[in-house]
């Protein structure tokens, strides 16, 4: 079972999976952080939305009245990302759409030793977490007040899951670039653990 | 040298001017416009269709009316303008232009 979202798209009435609305939500804000500096943007959205409902309802039937994740994944591939139609423009695609560079803090529970408060720390200043253990450590041996805070730190941050956090962790801007980067990263870890 | 660059870069000033040739024969819907361009193999992705009708709308090439459909919602219908027929005129010299000195470069050994 899957809860679905009723939206207006073009002037029609969709049924749409809740993870299928979610990328299309955010396939629609990429267009139009892509567009903004265009002088009629929102004609040109709303001209791209008009099409999207056209080949949307070709998804539909009698038999099929839900509009599913791959059948985003499949119109977006028909119109194109940013980075598609900007390489027809002939632009680089790769320093535009890039969404402000957040800079939060995370647990880094991937460089863990306990519960990735010291690592995720060490990440956001961009020092060796070392460091920040043997600080926690001499607070503990002089009394305890270390563990308190540890354990305060620990539930008032939020561990970083998915890599955009994780990339927020840093404080490098989130753009598709740089999450392929750390994809590929992790990847490369992977293989390497497994020797492959 | 990126040979996709290249590409694009050749398709995009050809994209313009297949836009207003389509045009040229008869007002247009957007969907219409993208299944000729689309069969005629010069897009690749539709989305890149709508910043080129918008901009050459504001630059007063094309201008669109409002019709009604029995399948929905009223559609756009693109056409041109006076000013349009007269860019895709010089557009069409300039191509041949191009086709003419293209084949001469490549024509000479």
């Amino acid at each position: 079972m899957k809860l679905t979202v009723s939206i207006n798209l073009g002037g029609y009435f969709f049924n749409i999976d809740e993870d299928a609305y979610e990328d299309l939500k955010r396939y629609l804000r990429n267009l139009e952080l892509h567009f903004a500096g265009e002088e009629s943007a929102s004609e040109i959205l709303s001209d791209i939305e008009t099409r999207m409902s056209e080949l949307f309802r070709t998804k539909i039937s009698s038999y099929k009245q839900v509009i599913t994740i791959e059948d985003v994944n499949q119109v977006i591939s028909v119109l194109g990302t940013p980075e598609d139609i900007s390489d027809t423009e002939g632009k680089s695609a790769r320093d535009k759409f890039t969404t402000p560079g957040y800079h939060r803090i995370y647990r880094d529970t991937d460089h863990r030793v306990i519960g990735g408060v010291c690592s995720g720390i060490g990440a956001y200043w961009d020092i060796d977490p070392v460091f920040i253990r043997i600080v926690f450590v001499a607070l503990i041996m002089a009394g305890g007040l270390g563990a308190l805070i540890y354990l305060i730190l620990y539930i008032v941050i939020p561990e970083a899951r998915t890599t955009a956090q994780k990339i927020e962790m840093k404080g490098n801007p989130v753009n598709i670039h740089n999450i392929k980067d750390s994809v590929k990263k992790e990847f490369n870890a992977v293989r390497k653990n497994m020797k492959l | 040298m990126d040979l996709e660059n290249t590409k694009a870069q050749m398709r995009k000033g050809i994209l313009e001017y297949c836009i207003l040739s389509v045009l040229s024969k008869n007002s247009c819907y957007a969907s219409d416009i993208i299944r000729e361009l689309k069969e005629a193999q010069v897009i690749v992705v539709e989305g890149t269709l709508y910043p080129l009708l918008t901009r050459q709308k504001n630059a007063g090439l094309l201008s669109y009316r409002w019709e009604e459909s029995q399948q929905g919602p009223p559609r756009k219908y693109y056409e041109l303008t006076e000013n349009g027929r007269k860019y895709l005129n010089d557009l069409d010299l300039s191509w041949q232009e191009l086709v003419n000195s293209v084949n001469l470069i490549r024509s000479r050994k």
